[in-house]
């Protein structure tokens, strides 16, 4: 059983529906969903590996993301395990 | 491998009670429910075997199947209907 299957579950309080919702509520969400179709479509993973890795998020970290910030923690974990991202390197070429 | 269609509408199927650590598409709330399968879907391949990077994944047939939200919950005269693979479906004595 894993924390992203609450379907049922009570206690998450109302939707909250927004008159006029923006597809989304700032430019990394678009970012995000624009990275994620275009790893998808190269074949790096698929929809089933990502949402896998959405349900691996540590559970505390999932309840206290956002719809995006889970979509960017599953494609960071699925770049690292696919070797697509050095993150030793990205650190380093920080400084 | 693909599987051929093991039921067809109209039938009552029930949810295997797993309840695997990894990735599956059966949700907690309909493990172990008898529904009623209300349209074929065409064949997918099986998320639990993809995930599990299973060389092989099995091709199987998904099904809408509909369960009484009172006997999913206790209560509510709704409808839930939710696409499941045949491997998550056994066949259910008819009603009683």
């Amino acid at each position: 059983m894993r924390i992203n299957d609450v379907g049922g579950m009570e206690g998450f309080g109302p939707v909250g529906i927004e008159a006029d919702e923006p597809p989304f509520h700032a430019d990394w969400e678009a970012h995000v969903l624009a990275l994620n179709v275009a790893l998808l479509r190269r074949g790096v993973y698929t929809l089933d590996e990502f949402r896998d890795a959405i349900e691996r998020m540590p559970p505390t970290a999932y309840l206290a993301a956002s719809y995006y910030e889970r979509w960017l923690s599953a494609i960071g974990t699925l770049l690292r395990e696919k070797g697509v991202l050095d993150v030793d390197a990205l650190v380093h070429a920080d400084g | 491998m693909r599987m051929a269609e093991h039921f067809t509408a109209g039938q009552r199927v029930r949810v295997t009670q797993l309840d695997p650590p990894s990735h599956t598409r059966a949700p907690r709330y309909v493990r172990g429910q008898v529904g009623t399968v209300v349209a074929l879907h065409g064949v997918h391949r099986l998320p639990d075997d993809v995930v599990a990077a299973v060389a092989e994944p099995r091709v199987e047939p998904v099904y809408a199947v509909r369960f009484a939200a009172r006997e999913l919950w206790g209560s509510g005269e709704h409808n839930v209907t939710v696409n499941l693979w045949e491997s998550y479906l056994t066949a259910a004595a008819k009603e009683a």
